[in-house]
């Protein structure tokens, strides 16, 4: 071959700073980011945190229909200009920092509904001009959400409603594993709206717990959630969910998100030191997720995690 | 039974009494009466119904949580699907759901998004609502928060995140409302339904060890209270065993 390389197939395995610079350049031109998992279960809180570290502002935040723990932390990083998700809540308390920027005038939380944003990124993935829905009757979010038009159905003259797509221009994923080409296997219970995602956005970066053997992925090619097709970067983050969890392998960190409320709602009262404090230690000060690991409580700590999957 | 019924128990046992074998539901977000009622539905005259509609079909969790959005909640279940099936499930209906807000008028609208101020600067943001649609989409639903006081029990709401019956018969038919909506709904202390002329709520009947005098006390606008209240009928000794030693196991409905 006259000393020439034979191409070969590029992996997809990146550095989570590397994946956040990634994303950090992507989002400086146009700021949709969307973030998998739901509330507690399967959230990319590793890749947020590298977007923030790196640096990110006047994010427009999207998600399945609900959020919690990572949002509130990017608005408390002050990296949040619009909220696009229609349920944000830690579910057994408000979440503080949203609700204080949001009465202060400082973030827009827009009203929107769970058919709303699925419907949209059904749009997006299907590369169709929007996407009708029949089921929206009756709220004041209908009055207020930006994202619908009232149409007339062209079969029944019915009046429905339309969404347009939604594209994320940055989608981060976590999964629980996937191979070095970037297939993804969620090996949760649910899976949310990931592969619905992965198909509606620009750029697809994921967290995995660990990456397997190709083999693993070509045994059992229906188990792959997201093909690799959809997926632009996977990075290996050991409890890269945390202080989500990572089913079956570690619970969510239900402790450490309270604390993180208690300081965000203190600061909401008007003491910032101790959340302030809290994002230096876990945010702008690691510089790796070996780092982090130390900073939250190192492996016994998790491992106490890990024990938590099995008590069902 | 040894232990005092708890309000929390009393709910679940009112529920669960109201949910017909066959039927498919789900729970909502505040899971932890209504996923009690359904299981206890299940063991004592439902075993055919389903729980489905929020992407897991027939959960078998170890013991009660307070979300089922956790695997551990879920347990072993039969089967899970995601937001794209949930959106298809949105639009057939389920045959009941449950909801609670921050706010409940006394037409059943729940509020989610603010109390105070408006939307764009509000008093107090709450947390939003993602599902909007299983209210009407579905054959009813009920509303069961699980405390009643003059705060969360007004007048009316200050922004309707799920309707209820609206302002009554005229604006649920303008809004296309076409459903049964809110049935019943309750709370720590008692039951209330709808008067079928006008959909105002009305007090249907009251836990043992409240009054009447007591639950209008702690709701914020007139519960058309007319001559006796009847007592909420307690559980059941069957009610009680089962919901205790196969479905709350660790007494998070006394605690």
């Amino acid at each position: 071959m006259n000393g020439q390389t034979k191409p070969t197939r590029r992996s997809k395995v990146t550095g989570l700073q590397d994946a956040a610079h990634l994303a950090r350049d992507a989002l400086q031109e146009r700021p949709e980011l969307c973030l998998g998992g739901l509330f507690k279960q399967g959230r990319p809180v590793a890749l947020v945190r590298g977007l923030l570290a790196a640096g990110a502002k006047d994010l427009h935040v999207y998600s399945s229909p609900g959020a919690g723990y990572d949002v509130d932390l990017m608005i408390a990083t002050g990296a949040v200009e619009q909220v696009f998700i229609p349920g944000v809540t830690l579910e057994n308390r408000l979440c503080p920092n949203f609700r204080r920027a949001v009465e202060a005038g400082q973030v827009t939380a827009h009203a929107l509904d769970a058919l709303t944003v699925v419907g949209g990124l059904m749009a997006s993935a299907h590369g169709v001009p929007f996407q009708p829905i029949d089921a929206l009757r009756g709220s004041d979010v209908l009055k207020h959400n930006p994202l619908i038009r009232e149409i007339d159905c062209p079969f029944s003259g019915r009046r429905i409603h339309a969404v347009g797509p939604i594209r994320p221009r940055v989608t981060f994923l976590h999964a629980q594993e996937a191979d070095r080409w970037g297939n993804l296997r969620h090996l949760s219970t649910m899976v949310y709206a990931d592969q619905l995602m992965a198909r509606a956005s620009d750029i697809v970066i994921a967290s995995v717990d660990r990456i397997v053997p190709d083999e693993v992925i070509l045994d059992d090619p229906s188990r792959v959630t997201v093909p690799s097709h959809y997926v632009d970067a996977v990075v290996e983050v050991p409890y890269g969910a945390h202080p989500t969890a990572s089913f079956p392998h570690y619970a969510m960190d239900e402790d450490h998100i309270d604390a993180y409320a208690d300081l965000g709602d203190a600061a909401r009262t008007g003491d910032r030191a101790g959340l302030d404090d809290y994002i230096a230690r876990h945010v702008t000060g690691p510089k790796s997720q070996g780092d982090y690991i130390e900073a939250v409580g190192g492996a016994e700590y998790f491992a106490r995690l890990e024990a938590e999957t099995r008590k069902r | 039974m040894s232990a005092a019924v708890s309000p929390l128990e009393q709910m679940v046992v009112v529920l669960a009494r109201d949910l017909a074998d066959g039927e498919l539901g789900a729970a909502g977000a505040a899971a932890l009466v209504p996923m009690a009622a359904i299981a206890l539905a299940r063991e004592l005259h439902a075993p055919n119904l389903t729980v489905g509609g929020e992407m897991f079909f027939n959960p078998l969790p170890g013991h009660l949580y307070p979300s089922m959005l956790d695997d551990r909640a879920l347990g072993r279940c039969e089967a899970a699907e995601t937001f794209i099936e949930l959106f298809g499930h949105s639009h057939h209906g389920l045959d009941f759901f449950f909801h609670s807000g921050l706010q409940h008028d006394s037409y059943g609208n729940i509020n989610l998004h603010h109390v105070g101020g408006t939307l764009d600067a509000p008093g107090m943001r709450g947390p939003g609502a993602a599902n909007l649609s299983y209210c009407h989409t579905s054959t009813r639903f009920y509303v069961c928060p699980t405390v009643h006081t003059t705060r969360n029990f007004v007048e009316k709401v200050d922004f309707i995140t799920i309707p209820g019956h609206l302002s009554g018969p005229e604006a649920k038919r303008a809004a296309g409302l076409k459903k049964e909506g809110p049935r019943f709904v309750v709370t720590p202390r008692a039951v209330m339904d709808f008067d079928p002329a006008t959909l105002r709520m009305r007090l249907k009947s009251v836990h043992a060890g409240n009054t009447p005098e007591e639950v209008q006390r702690h709701t914020g606008f007139d519960l058309g209270i007319r001559g006796d209240v009847p007592q909420t009928p307690p559980p059941t000794e069957e009610e009680l065993t089962v919901l205790r030693e196969r479905i709350d196991k660790t007494g998070t409905l006394r605690a």
